[in-house]
């Protein structure tokens, strides 16, 4: 209130306007002596473009060639050198690479046992993730779409609260929760009379903690996008239902399923992309253990590449993502897509 | 202010796929003041034409000139015309003073005070001084179209330009606007061209009237010309409501004889000669029940609109549309004979559809008798 | 009849527990991160655990500046994030401006073949952009985490599609009283768009704030730090703080809470607008 006063004050002082208008007159100078530029669309597009070659484009390219090398070193060589009067453009050979075909790839599809154990527990998460998130998303969206529903806003707000926590950040307080000896879980557990568990120390207790940081991470996400979902499905379907007899459940599998097909995909595909390339948590939580027994294929990558330097074999790996993620995208479209209910 | 000069003006658009003529070899001039209308069905190239004048539109061939400068290859804003669109294209995130003023903080050296100054003014003239500091979507519909002629008339353009801007206004508030525009245009006295698809709203606004048809030019005149003396069957039928009854008639000398029993004695055959076949057509204003009238018809349906009554009734295979005394009511199923003048009567070539004769009736009855003497005489 | 409305009633007791339930699951980790933040870690070696917050917040972020120098990486966060954010808005307003207004040679092929590159996975990128970075000697330094995905496909996908909602009569309409195209750009389509921009840059600012892997690889100098880089290394050092981490972890979701909570709508609105993309 105050600042809008104070902004108001400025804006209708003698000064304040005299420089706007001096301002504005520059402007204009400017302007008419800028000559309209023919390829204008292209000035508007080039600087997003030369970032897009320069940033995405290529590394993308040269991940698919690298996959087909072992790195063996840093460059000092030119690739290529321009010389434009007094001055000289070198471009530097990006790395010092020795090809071996397709070795890396025979290597990661019957040799590499440790890259089997994180496709493995990559996969695990991925089928006990995706179906509990997308299934509690959705009844949480359709309890929250009900007429009956007081406070609405407020449920909603709190439960996509977790959307706005950074994936590591969130990660810490999942570390802590889930502490074998000072966690909270096992101090409830206890408390109920149970037997604490090896949450973080064993296998399949780190496996589900992942799933479960998970989960809460990104319920309410898929809460927002199911609810907006319902709420485009027309109001009449479900009166013409009513006055069919229709029951609850017979209103929910014969009007809604069908209207809400298109959105739930969408969150089955986008969650199904996003486990595959789960990182931060398994870094944060488990470190990949017990004994790799949490390392996913991204984690994976990332050692390869930045600990151990074998830069081509991780690009071998990430191009196997790349294939894994398409595929399931694929098929999930393929069979959610085009059938009708 | 300025005169519009148009010379084979042609705009084609089309890609691999084909092309579209929109606008054909159009030569027109608009005179300095004058308030011309362009009207024509949707598709006929009336719109395209005006954004070719405003400049949108680059022009496949021909010229443009106001007052004898050639602006075929201005931009739009080096032409100084404004122009109203249909949607009124108010600037969503600014202040109706913003929006009004918008054009002078862009193309003149005028201190925001002189802006301020003359963007009141204008809100004065048009009465919407009192909204200054809303934004355009708290506005009305009137009260939007307002803002717009106010940012339209603002920088006293040389050329005025209007896209259908009352089609987006109820019926009522469209004619109020209507007097409106025209009153505030005869103030300004610019030249202003307006583009609808409403033959009504042609008649009643245009001093001269365009119709286009196809992207050809089909007549240009006052709005008693296009009634009176359409140059073709395409703009009779186009203006007047209801349209006029047309068909086709055989020509025996000076008889005409027609579908259902039609049948007229020309008194002047000479307007038929070499002839088989004629378009006959008549409005319904001048259709009425007459004993022994030429066209004997079946009536269908009877509206009654309280100050006369639309009988629409069928001779043979035409249907026929009249409109007659609010006195007479015939029943729905009787057979009854329209007459008419002939000086009313309008008949065109069948195959060129250019008129061969159009009204004659008198235009120019005295009014001196019924003059009162002013207050200083 | 009576059964009926007994039937409702259960129904509608039981979507109150379920969101009960939701909320408070949902609840816990964070109220947990308040206790922990706020307590002694001497009190979280103590058996029972504290349940309710205490007053040490200040005493545990001194130790934690004195750990590690988390406000320096608070810093290059919001460094990082805002100029990649206002980057990113420029370019892709730009240039989704000139896809949804402007006809050109090759609009149509361009526009699907960045289209095509929103699934491209970042992992993808990583190696390629790390030997990149090393070769001109940016590594450690704010460039190299800005520019890569300034160019952000999602970005101009959002863009074109809110501008073809421009209407055309508003941009003649300028263009008419006397408005340049560069003028169409910033005084026309961009104040109209704010909604838009909005959403996006809510979008843009997390994605940064929160990235992770990218910067781990390029940002091996602890001054450059970010947020995620600093928390990473809070967790693996050789004694674990709890009380400092849970410090770190309230400075890093206080801030994205507020705007959470303050521009929810526009949130929403971000997180939607990245779901019609198929």
């Amino acid at each position: 209130m105050v600042l809008a006063a104070i902004q108001s004050r400025v804006r209708s002082s003698t000064a304040y306007r005299q420089l706007s208008d001096q301002v504005r007159y520059t402007r204009q100078g400017i302007s008419d002596n800028v000559p309209t530029i023919p390829g204008l669309p292209y000035a508007y597009i080039s600087p997003f473009f030369i970032l897009f070659g320069v940033f995405l484009l290529f590394p993308t390219l040269y991940t698919l060639y690298l996959s087909f090398f072992n790195y063996v070193g840093v460059s000092n060589d030119i690739l290529l050198q321009i010389q434009a009067g007094p001055l000289t453009v070198s471009i530097p050979a990006i790395a010092n690479l020795e090809f071996v075909g397709l070795s890396h790839y025979e290597r990661l599809i019957f040799r590499d046992s440790l890259f089997h154990t994180s496709l493995f527990n990559t996969s695990f998460i991925f089928l006990v993730q995706v179906p509990l998130m997308v299934g509690l998303g959705l009844a949480t969206a359709l309890v929250l779409d009900s007429k009956f529903i007081r406070a609405k806003g407020l449920f909603r707000t709190l439960i996509a609260l977790p959307v706005a926590t950074g994936l590591v950040a969130y990660s810490t307080i999942f570390l802590l929760l889930f502490n074998d000896q000072v966690g909270l879980i096992n101090y409830a557990l206890v408390q109920l009379g149970l037997s604490p568990v090896a949450w973080l120390g064993s296998a399949w207790g780190a496996r589900i903690t992942l799933v479960i940081a998970v989960t809460w991470r990104w319920l309410g996400y898929n809460m927002i996008i199911l609810l907006a979902g319902l709420q485009t499905v027309p109001q009449q379907l479900y009166e013409a239902a009513e006055i069919d007899g229709a029951s609850r459940w017979q209103k929910f599998r014969y009007v809604t399923l069908p209207q809400l097909r298109p959105v739930l995909l969408f969150v089955v595909v986008s969650s199904t992309i996003g486990t595959f390339q789960i990182f931060s948590e398994p870094y944060v939580i488990t470190g990949g253990g017990p004994s790799n027994a949490t390392i996913t294929i991204v984690q994976y990558i990332y050692n390869q590449a930045f600990l151990q330097l074998n830069l081509g074999y991780a690009s071998a790996v990430s191009v196997i993502l790349v294939l894994i993620v398409s595929a399931m995208s694929i098929v999930q479209i393929h069979y959610g897509g085009d059938q009708d209910a | 202010m300025a005169t519009i000069d148009i010379t084979k003006l042609r705009k084609v658009f089309g890609d691999e796929n084909g092309e579209i003529v929109a606008v054909d070899d159009l030569d027109l001039t608009v005179e300095d003041g004058e308030f011309l209308v362009f009207v024509g069905p949707s598709g006929c190239g009336k719109t395209t034409t005006l954004r070719c004048i405003a400049g949108l539109e680059d022009v496949t061939s021909g010229t443009i000139e106001f007052d004898g400068r050639d602006v075929t290859d201005r931009r739009a804003r080096e032409r100084d015309v404004a122009m109203v669109f249909q949607n009124y294209a108010l600037y969503p995130h600014m202040t109706v003073r913003k929006n009004i003023g918008f054009p002078l903080r862009l193309s003149t050296k005028q201190s925001s005070d002189e802006i301020d100054a003359r963007v009141e003014e204008i809100a004065g003239l048009l009465g919407i001084d009192t909204l200054l500091e809303q934004k355009p979507r708290e506005l009305s519909g009137g009260q939007q179209q307002r803002v717009a002629l106010g940012r339209a008339i603002i920088r006293d353009p040389e050329v005025f330009l209007m896209d259908e801007p009352l089609s987006n206004l109820d019926a009522k508030l469209r004619s109020t606007m209507r007097t409106e525009l025209q009153e505030l245009q005869s103030e300004l006295g610019v030249t202003t061209a307006y583009v609808t698809h409403d033959q009504t709203e042609a008649m009643a606004m245009g001093d001269r009237i365009v119709i286009l048809e196809g992207g050809e030019l089909q007549q240009v005149g006052t709005p008693s010309d296009v009634y009176r003396s359409p140059a073709n069957e395409f703009v009779a039928g186009f203006i007047g409501s209801p349209s006029i009854n047309a068909f086709t008639a055989d020509v025996d000398g000076g008889l005409l004889t027609g579908p259902g029993g039609f049948e007229y004695a020309l008194d002047d055959p000479s307007l038929v000669e070499g002839y088989d076949r004629v378009r006959v057509g008549v409005r319904p204003e001048d259709l009425r029940p007459e004993v022994d009238g030429a066209m004997p018809s079946e009536v269908t349906v009877v509206e009654e609109m309280g100050n006369e009554n639309f009988l629409y009734a069928r001779m043979g295979d035409v249907d026929l549309t009249a409109r007659i005394e609010s006195e007479i009511h015939p029943e729905e199923g009787v057979t009854v004979a329209f007459g008419f003048d002939e000086e009313d009567l309008y008949l065109f070539d069948p195959k060129t559809s250019e008129s061969i004769k159009t009204k004659t009736s008198e235009t120019d009855i005295s009014y001196e008798q019924y003059v009162q003497p002013g207050p200083d005489q | 009849m009576r059964e009926e409305e007994r039937n409702e009633a259960l129904w509608r007791f039981g979507a109150y527990i379920f969101l009960m339930v939701i909320v408070v699951l949902v609840l816990i980790p964070l109220y947990w991160m308040i206790v922990a933040a706020t307590i002694p870690q001497s009190e979280f070696f103590s058996w029972p655990p504290r349940l309710i917050p205490g007053l040490q917040w200040f005493d545990n972020f001194q130790a934690l500046q004195e750990n590690v120098d988390f406000l320096n990486s608070i810093g290059n966060s919001i460094i990082i994030a805002v100029a990649y954010t206002a980057l990113s808005l420029v370019l892709c307003s730009m240039a989704g401006f000139a896809f949804a207004k402007y006809e050109f040679r090759f609009k149509e092929p361009l526009f699907y073949f960045i289209l095509a590159t929103l699934v491209l996975p970042i992992q993808l990128l990583i190696i390629p952009l790390f030997l990149l970075m090393v070769q001109i000697g940016w590594t450690n330094s704010y460039l190299a985490v800005i520019l890569p995905w300034a160019a952000n496909p999602l970005g101009i996908f959002l863009m074109r599609q809110n501008m073809q909602a421009i209407p055309e009569s508003l941009l003649e309409s300028a263009r008419m009283d006397g408005a340049t195209e560069f003028q169409l750009y910033y005084k026309i389509a961009l104040p109209t768009m704010l909604p838009s921009l909005a959403a996006l840059s809510i979008i843009l600012f997390l994605n940064q704030w929160q990235a992770f892997l990218y910067p781990l690889v390029i940002l091996q100098d602890p001054q450059m730090y970010t947020i995620p880089l600093a928390l990473a290394e809070l967790v693996g050092q050789q004694r674990v703080y709890f009380d400092q981490i849970m410090v770190a972890t309230s400075l890093a979701v206080t801030p994205i809470f507020v705007v959470f909570l303050t521009m929810q709508q526009y949130f929403i609105k971000g997180i939607l607008s990245g779901s019609v993309k198929q």
